[in-house]
């Protein structure tokens, strides 16, 4: 049995796969902030895990980005070099709205009175300038003890080059304080740039203390309930790795809930033999938007998470603040404007009636007839129409436009920031929308699915089954990852093969090492090397794959037309004359897991009389005219059965609109398959 | 999709807005330059066919406003009629391009649906143009010192490279891999943004696209004109002064400024600043007008990203021959003149409106180059970074501590593992500087100081115009600590200076101490709880605690002594006389 557990904000999200029938179980309970094993063994209760049959647990948790945001994790101490005390306080002196000179930062994780300088100094090639003071090193050791600091994040100068100082410092902490956790910037980044790197280390440190306290309790709960099996968390970078890891370089857990959603996109596309997929996640206060090209999920090797940047390996999540809850409002051009801001879950929506007075877009939705008041969440939440009209209806005051106008300009506008969002991950990197399926997951996914993939001429629209826990789906799906990097900076063509080869041996025995103490044998590890490229020059690299871990000459000619095609494809243009150099060898060690198979449903009558539960007028804003859509039970659908638009499909998580001139089929595993009239075919 | 609506506006603003992003990161990720892709020295932007700007993503403040300028000029000498799609043009004209020549205007017209619908602006700034020194200019005396001008040359003919105009620029740089390199990224972005908007066009139509564009812009002017309402009317003056032209050394140079709010303009006016001078610190017209705009956005619609309607209440005056308004040949490399400047709007509305601006910041960018042969690898090196500064308090808070000036937002510092692995020299100190920041009820923030050592004999430029003048202090806030440079610290000829191009002999030291911001308030109003945790957290001294703000602090315990603080701010007693 492999169970799955997304812990989100609001929901802990739980399924369990029968490895043996196939079958999978799906169920949520509320999360429970003040200890979230407690919500993740209700979870087992509800779904009937019998905890000493589970033999792999998969787990991903926001707890981790929460403490970022919420500025409720560790008091951490941050060391540096002599004379550096503020590179991190510092950051790059930035400040994204260009215009507020009253511009505030937003609260620093390490606050400038718990910096501390050491006396030591590398230059940029890791040779030793001022060998490490001990002695001095010891009493800054003291003092932060005695500081009360809980977590300690360590970068000096050139630490990327060579690690020794911050080894030496290591050592002298932990004669001083062995309790305190003490994380080293070489250990998550070996790429230059003090601030990113200092950055990466204290977000490591910062939430380093509740992660491991968190997953302690919950591993010895476990543990207690008869639990044998191996115990996974899903990283930013995609695959999972073995708890032990996770609690050393919880850096790695950031982005581990919405990953979880990307790998099971990738993991359906490559089912459904669609390896070229855009992922979109929307629930109530935001929307996740990734790609995922040939099966793999695009990796950025450097990103910021709320002007906090980290440099580990991380899927390309662009984030943004668009969901059920995103609040509507006029500005004082008279313009109508939706979110960032959003209603939540308390008071969430006018329409929950609990005392939101705010139109949301939930409530527009509701409004235009794109949500049946009497079957909202399966039943599970009773809400009040009247509300969400009262709300909007001031709006459509303010702007003197109709109601139903208002309502459905509310949904056009976040379903044109939604399409903004997934421009970001797909055209801004190169990637023409319509060479990719839109898989689109979540609370309110399925809902906007079709519209995003029209406004960016997507041709197919994906919802996968149990679009509300598909997050915790994809967590079933993973395999361990081990991520390593070193610069190796050299032109290509003149490249001494041996040299890199060299690298790649002892990576590679890194990853080894890595497998066989996660407990993988020779014939379950792969290794996937890359190198990051660019043209002489140029600082940003491309990452490019390579042939395998020996390369001989005969491999250059095949590198540099990847290298050149995917400048290309990236950024619009390649210099076929300029000379190339590598500067960093990648390898990814993956520990493959035994790949589950997702039951196929059984193949429906065609005839939808069972399924339908009748029709509903909804308004439609190019006519300005209430036209009439069919509803249908997506519980009562088979595979094979397919409908046209307008029509609307319910399940207990979500609506699945179909708009005129698409047209929905369901596929093998229960998908649904909406093929996206495109603008000009006579579609809305 | 039927006529044009509110939601369609919306929808076509949030894509120029996108596109304009997509033009930012295709240009950092593709450059040869780390004044670009890790200081982000630039200023791009979507135009529509009358040159209004539409859409901007973050650099360099002062050079997207002066783009708008330098993107009117250069179609008016070309000739709408005469673009054509595929072109791509280069303006260096200083006149025009509201820059010096070595800030390169790119431009390219749009065209979707077989019309022209606007143009991309890129304004980068470009290593090296054959200008009479290397790295930068301190003291041409006219504009034939400062570089190869280009005035809108056709770099592209309908989508093909012009090989002479392109070899041209190579043979006039002292640098020319770099300067092609970011030239190709510079392209490869216009290009980018050209794409964008006609894909959005062509969706659109011509029509509703130009009926967008009009309700954008119109749009924007309704939220500039009930911002200004908000404002108090009145007239107010103010005067500040520049270290020096460059040329002559001993003259400092007065921008005096009016403004006059009234209920539907917003008034910037340079009469009676500094004439022309003799160095290269005179504004080209189209600069003034952009700096000037930067301060009224920042009072108007500080949290909007700009298009051309949020500036249609603002007119701005210089007299033409004057410091802010200079004529051809008149040199005008050092634009340090509009770094300032915004600051002194600000200072004049101080007098009327208090309660709404902020004090000075550091007043300047604080710009440190190096340059040389570098031993190691025998090519030509060149690094710089700027430096944060002090913000000025402002009533409600304290200025920010250690960020960027006003008329550079989007830029970042250079990290120092990246200048020492592109550059023979050692940074030996890099931190905030204690008591800079104003006090105040309010502090003013602090500023930095960055100190160098060179490992070889190099050449070394500041660039910076404001250590003579303190960062004033508003509402009886104190001014803040000046910034300016040392050379050879600690040393006998130890120097304080400001703008300098130096050679510097191996184990040479140079130190950069940027400006702080001015304070809001008197001190002796401010919270002794936060006095003390700036003296916790080392932004000011016990020192600064005790003489300026009037708090007691007890050293070893560090807790206020709450009876010698009512001390020493009791009223000092009145004298009989």
């Amino acid at each position: 049995m492999r169970v799955s557990v997304d812990v989100g904000g609001t929901f802990t999200d739980v399924i369990v796969l029968d490895e043996d029938s196939g079958d999978i179980q799906l169920d949520k309970v509320a999360t429970t902030p003040a200890n979230p094993a407690e919500g993740v063994l209700q979870g087992f209760d509800k779904v009937g895990a019998q905890t000493q049959q589970i033999e792999y647990f998969v787990h991903g948790t926001t707890l981790g980005i929460n403490a970022m945001l919420t500025r409720s994790g560790a008091k951490v101490a941050f060391v540096t070099t002599r004379g550096f005390r503020d590179i991190y306080v510092l950051g790059r002196t930035d400040r994204e709205p260009m215009y507020d000179f009253k511009y505030k930062k937003p609260k620093s994780l390490v606050p400038r009175s718990l910096c501390f300088e050491v006396n030591e100094r590398l230059n940029y090639k890791g040779q030793v300038l001022h060998p490490l003071d001990v002695d001095q090193a010891r009493a800054v050791a003291q003092r932060i003890v005695a500081q009360g600091v809980e977590s300690v994040a360590v970068c000096f100068l050139h630490s990327y080059a060579n690690p020794e100082h911050e080894l030496a410092f290591e050592r002298v902490f932990q004669e001083v304080a062995p309790e305190i956790s003490v994380t080293l910037s070489h250990r998550l980044s070996r790429v230059y740039r003090e601030y990113e790197r200092s950055s990466t280390t204290v977000i490591d440190a910062y939430i380093k203390p509740i992660t491991r306290s968190y997953l302690t309790r919950l591993n010895s709960e476990l543990v207690d309930g008869g639990f044998d099996g191996t115990f996974l968390m899903t990283r930013s970078g995609g695959g999972a790795m073995t708890l032990d890891t996770a609690r050393e370089e919880p850096a790695h857990l950031v982005l581990s809930g919405p990953a979880g959603g990307v790998i099971g996109g990738a993991y359906l596309g490559k089912l459904i033999d669609l390896p070229n997929m855009i992922t979109v996640d929307m629930g109530g206060t935001s929307l996740d938007a990734s790609l995922i090209a040939d099966g793999e999920p695009t990796v950025e090797n450097e990103q910021v998470f709320q002007t906090l940047p980290i440099s580990v390996p991380t899927i390309d999540i662009h984030t943004i603040g668009a969901g059920g809850g995103s609040i509507a409002w006029v500005d004082e051009g008279g313009h109508l404007q939706v979110g960032p801001q959003s209603a939540g879950a308390d008071p969430g929506p006018a329409c929950y009636s609990k005392g939101g007075q705010e139109a949301t877009f939930t409530d527009a939705a509701l409004q235009i007839g794109f949500l049946d008041p009497n079957n909202f969440l399966g039943g599970e939440i009773d809400i009040d129409p009247a509300l969400a009209e009262a709300a909007i209806s001031r709006l459509s005051g303010q702007l003197g436009m109709g109601a139903q106008e208002v309502a459905a300009g509310i949904v056009s506008i976040l379903e044109a920031k939604m399409a903004g969002a997934v421009r970001v991950i797909s055209v801004e990197r190169g990637y023409h929308p319509r060479d990719f399926a839109l898989c689109a997951f979540g609370g309110g996914g399925a809902f906007v699915a079709a519209n995003i993939s029209r406004e960016l001429g997507v041709p197919l629209a994906i919802i996968p089954p149990g679009p509300g826990n598909f997050s915790a789906l994809g967590m079933l799906m993973v395999d361990v990852v081990h991520d390593y990097a070193r610069t190796h900076i050299t032109g290509l063509v003149d490249m001494d093969p041996a040299q890199a080869n060299q690298v790649y041996t002892e990576l590679a025995a890194q990853g080894q090492s890595a497998l066989a103490s996660d407990g993988f044998g020779a014939d379950r590890q792969q290794y996937l090397p890359s190198a990051e490229m660019r043209y002489r020059g140029q600082e940003h690299t491309v990452n490019i794959p390579l042939p395998g871990v020996t390369l001989s000459t005969d491999d250059i000619p095949l590198i540099t037309e990847r290298f050149h095609a995917a400048h290309l494809q990236q950024y619009g243009h390649s210099m076929m004359q300029d000379p190339i150099e590598i500067v960093t060898l990648r390898l990814r060690a993956v520990g493959l897991l035994p790949r589950p198979d997702l039951a196929r449903v059984a193949a429906g009558s065609g005839d939808l009389a069972a399924a339908s539960r009748g029709t509903r007028m909804v308004y439609d804003r190019a006519s300005r005219s209430r036209i009439e859509y069919q509803v249908y039970d997506r519980m009562k659908l088979g595979a094979g059965d397919s409908l046209s638009g307008p029509a609307i499909v319910e399940e207990p998580s979500s609506t699945t609109m179909v708009h005129s001139g698409d047209e929905l089929s369901v596929g093998e595993y229960g998908e649904l398959q909406i093929k996206v009239a495109q603008e000009g075919d006579g579609g809305s | 999709m039927s006529g044009l609506d509110l939601i369609t506006t919306e929808v076509i603003h949030n894509y120029l807005l996108s596109a304009a992003r997509e033009m930012e990161r295709n240009l950092m990720r593709t450059s040869y330059n780390t004044i670009v892709y890790e200081i982000r020295d630039f200023g791009l932007g979507i135009y529509d066919r009358h040159c209004r700007l539409l859409a901007e993503a973050p650099g360099l403040a002062i050079f997207t406003r002066g783009n708008d300028y330098g993107l009117k000029k250069t179609v008016e000498f070309i000739g709408e009629e005469n673009m054509e799609p595929g072109d791509l043009l280069l303006t260096s004209y200083p006149y025009w391009s509201s820059a010096h020549p070595m800030d390169v205007l790119a431009t390219s017209p749009i065209f979707a649906c077989g019309e022209l619908v606007g143009y991309t602006a890129i304004k980068l700034h470009w290593l090296d143009l054959g200008q009479k020194d290397p790295g930068y200019v301190l003291d041409s005396v006219d504009v034939f010192q400062e570089g190869l001008i280009m005035p809108g040359l056709k770099l592209y003919k309908a989508g093909v490279r012009d090989e002479e105009i392109y070899n041209l620029i190579r043979f006039n740089s002292r640098l020319p891999d770099r300067v092609i390199g970011d030239m190709n990224a510079q392209v490869s972005a216009c290009r980018t943004g050209e794409r964008r908007v006609s894909e959005l066009v062509e969706k659109f139509g011509t029509a509703l696209f130009n009926q967008a564009v009009e309700a954008i812009l119109d749009h924007g002017e309704r939220v500039a004109r009930a911002r200004l309402a908000a404002l108090p009317k009145g007239t107010w003056t103010a005067e500040d002064w520049a270290d020096d032209d460059g040329v002559d050394r001993d003259i400092m140079l007065k921008l005096k400024c009016t403004v006059t709010v009234t209920d539907d303009e917003f008034i910037v006016d340079w009469s009676g600043s500094h004439p022309a001078c003799r160095g290269p610190m005179n504004l080209p017209i189209g600069l003034t007008e952009g700096v000037s705009g930067l301060a009224f956005k920042g009072v108007s619609t500080p949290d909007l990203p700009a298009n051309d309607g949020h500036y249609r209440p603002l007119r701005v005056i210089a007299p033409p021959g004057e410091l802010m308004n200079a004529l051809h040949p008149s040199p005008t490399f050092f634009i340090w003149t509009g770094i300032l400047a915004p600051e002194v709007v600000c200072k004049a509305l101080a007098n009327g409106m208090p309660d709404r601006v902020q004090a000075c910041s550091g007043g300047d960018i604080f710009t440190v180059m190096g340059l040389g042969m570098h031993p190691e690898t025998g090519v030509p090196w060149l690094e710089a970074t700027n430096e944060a500064v002090g913000f000025g308090a402002f009533a409600g808070n304290d200025g920010e501590d250690a960020i960027m000036h006003v008329s550079e937002p989007g830029c970042r510092n250079n990290p120092v593992e990246v200048l020492e692995s592109k550059a023979p020299w050692i940074i030996e100190t890099y931190h905030m500087r204690r008591d800079s920041g104003g006090p105040g009820k309010y502090r003013g923030g602090v500023g930095i100081t960055r100190r160098y050592r060179f490992l070889h004999p190099s050449t070394v430029l500041t660039l910076v115009k404001k250590t003579k003048s303190a960062p004033w202090g508003m509402a009886g806030g104190h001014n803040a600590e000046v910034g300016h440079v040392i050379v050879w610290p600690d040393t006998e000829k130890q120097e304080r200076t400001g703008a300098i191009y130096y050679q510097m002999d191996a184990e040479e030291v140079i130190q950069n101490n940027s400006g702080g911001g001015g304070g809001w308030g008197d001190p002796h109003e401010r919270d002794p709880q936060l006095v003390l945790d700036d003296v916790v957290n080392d932004f000011i001294s016990l020192d600064s605690a005790r003489q300026h703000y009037g708090v007691a602090i007890d050293a070893q315990t560090l807790t206020v002594d709450e009876a010698g603080t009512a001390a020493l701010r009791a009223p000092a007693p009145t004298g009989g006389a």
